[in-house]
């Protein structure tokens, strides 16, 4: 029970974008979020990060309350997320954008960062190699670019390079596969599940039902704001609310 | 070396390294992402503060110069907190507004003497004159008046004051803070959720701009030993924004370029000088039509770093 959602509901002016979702990810699950467009499953990872309050409802991470916390302290908590519309600092490169995930990690302010005192220079010297590190773990090699000269799937992996320096105990991933063809998508589910082996619990939102179905260890469906199926894969595959909504018009 | 000490060109070496730490001042608040327009604002407190300890309380010069810088960045800190909720074109609305307020307190206020201003500040060159004359150069020194000797020292103060600023900022956007600043530039909600605390970077971003802001209008104040609140009106705003939007501002050296070449405009230009403001419109019109990155961006840099590179390989191998 690392992370719980208790009848979480967010007002969007008179649009409901969810209304009272529950549901609760344990440590080292592959939760999985799936339903059409629209649904409100951004909405829900903007709701836990904090990048807006929910309408009412609590979310709490390890037994901390999160609602009314402001989003940078809900990441030093350890959570950390990727975005569905790549948002990735373009005026870094690519092994500065990492670094910047491990902000909270670090403690150097002015002070230290203008005389490079010898704890600066070490703590520096440490972020760097550990972003190196995990960008050698994603698979980047051009680490000295500009970020937004690499490719698209690269910068899907480095946003996830990204989110893991912020050193998370839950990683938050808003469709990763999304714009990846098909060997992208085979390599990144290995990825997700050597994250999840560093024991890491991962929630996903994503499309790709062969990564979903082949990758996470349970689900939600969230169809109109609600939720309207819980389970393993199995479980939703033979629901008939969820065919209906959503999986029946994949193979229609 | 006449040529070079020649007071008249002493003084504008002075006022382009004023107005270059007005330029670091504004790169400053620009490296976060924000426009703010009340520098002129910040440079005048600093500048009326300075002189007033100096002047009514027999404060010394270099004691009353830093106090200056420091009540700027007090009084930023406490309009910071409800400014900085503002984003892009309402900031800069609310801090040209901040600006224009300060300008009408310190021309109604009676200790800063009005419209007339004050006079008579002590200057940094007569007391850097006397210091000199007491420490034993009373007859000058290589040929030197006391007086060349004084002016010169107080512009190679302000040269070191540019170059530890120029350093300062160099050492900052290697560090922690500088890519918190660069990340909530391009993009304040990824910033905030990789766990970067906004509002204590765009503050604290805007407090070092309005210290330093301070610290030049303190340093202007004993160099002309006049000033008045015309010196802080909106159009000193638009010049130092200017430097920035000349110069560049992704880079310190960008504002720096801005702020030497619209110094020595006018005094080059010494028949335009009355269409200043006209050139400035022209200036900024033409640099958002055709360069709105400024004269020195990122890529001028790494073109000028590989040419000349190429150039030293090219003498080492010839
Ligand atoms: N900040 C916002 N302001 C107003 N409406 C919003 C906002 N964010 C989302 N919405 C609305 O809430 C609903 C749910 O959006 P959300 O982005 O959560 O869907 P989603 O399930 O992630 O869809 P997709 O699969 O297309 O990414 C949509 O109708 C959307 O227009
Ligand atoms: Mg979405």
């Amino acid at each position: 029970m690392i992370l719980t959602l208790d009848q979480v509901g967010k007002d969007f002016g008179g649009l409901k974008a969810l209304s009272d979702v529950s549901f609760t990810v344990n440590q080292g699950d592959i939760f999985g979020i799936i339903g059409p467009n629209g649904a409100g499953k951004t909405t829900l990872f903007n709701l836990i990060t904090a990048i807006f309050p929910p309408t009412h409802g609590r979310i709490s991470f390890k037994g901390t309350e999160l609602v009314g916390l402001k989003p940078y302290k809900i990441t030093a908590l350890g959570i950390a997320r990727t975005f569905q519309n790549i948002r990735l600092f373009s005026n870094l490169t690519v092994l500065e954008n990492v670094m910047v995930g491990a902000h909270t990690r670090m403690k150097s302010g002015v002070w230290r960062g203008l005389w490079q005192t010898p704890a600066q220079k070490h703590e520096e010297k440490a972020a760097r190699e550990r972003a190196k590190d995990l960008l050698n773990f994603v698979g980047i090699e051009a680490i000295t670019d500009l970020s937004d000269s690499l490719a698209y799937g690269q910068q899907r992996r480095l946003e996830i390079a990204r989110a893991l320096a912020v050193e998370p105990d839950v990683l938050l991933l808003d469709e990763p596969a999304a714009g990846m063809n098909e060997s992208e998508t085979e390599d990144l589910m290995h990825l997700i599940r050597q994250i999840r082996d560093m024991g890491k619990t991962i929630v996903l939102i994503e499309h790709d039902m062969n990564l979903v179905m082949n990758i996470c260890n349970r689900l939600a469906v969230i169809n109109f704001g609600l939720k309207i199926a819980e389970g393993t894969p199995a479980d939703i595959q033979a629901n008939s609310e969820v065919i209906e909504a959503y999986l029946g018009k994949e193979d229609a | 070396m006449d040529f070079i000490l020649n007071p008249y060109y002493l003084q504008i070496g002075m006022f382009i390294m004023i107005n270059a730490i007005l330029g670091v001042s504004i790169y400053l608040t620009l490296a976060t992402g924000q426009l703010s327009l009340g520098n002129a604002g910040f440079m005048s407190i600093g500048a009326y503060t300075s002189a007033l300890l100096t002047l009514k309380a027999g404060f010394p010069v270099y004691l009353a110069i830093p106090i200056g810088g420091f009540a700027a960045a007090a009084v930023s800190a406490v309009i910071g907190f409800p400014a900085l909720r503002l984003k892009g074109l309402y900031l800069a609305i609310a801090t040209l507004g901040f600006g224009e307020v300060v300008r009408v307190v310190f021309l109604n206020l009676k200790i800063t003497n009005g419209a007339l201003g004050l006079s008579g500040i002590p200057s940094l060159g007569i007391l850097l004159g006397k210091a000199l004359s007491s420490a034993g150069f009373d007859q000058g020194m290589g040929g030197l008046s006391v007086q060349q000797l004084s002016n010169v020292s107080v512009l190679l103060i302000l040269l070191i004051l540019v170059v530890f600023l120029v350093f300062f900022s160099l050492r900052l956007s290697r560090c922690r803070v500088g890519r918190a600043f660069a990340a909530i530039k391009t993009d304040e909600t990824a910033a905030e959720a990789m766990g970067i605390n906004t509002t204590y970077y765009k503050l604290l971003a805007f407090l070092l701009g309005a210290f330093i802001a301070g610290v030049a209008g303190a340093l202007a104040a004993h160099i002309t030993f006049y000033i008045g609140p015309k010196d802080f009106d909106y159009h000193r705003t638009v010049e130092i924004l200017l430097f920035a939007v000349l110069g560049g501002s992704n880079l310190v050296w960008g504002p720096i370029l801005g702020a030497t070449l619209l110094t020595m405009l006018p005094e080059v230009l010494r028949a335009a000088s009355d269409y200043r403001m006209m050139i400035y419109g022209a200036i900024l019109v033409t640099m958002m039509a055709f360069r709105p990155q400024g004269l020195i961006s990122e890529e001028t840099l790494r073109f000028w770093k590989a040419k000349l590179g190429r150039r030293k390989e090219h003498d080492l191998n010839s």
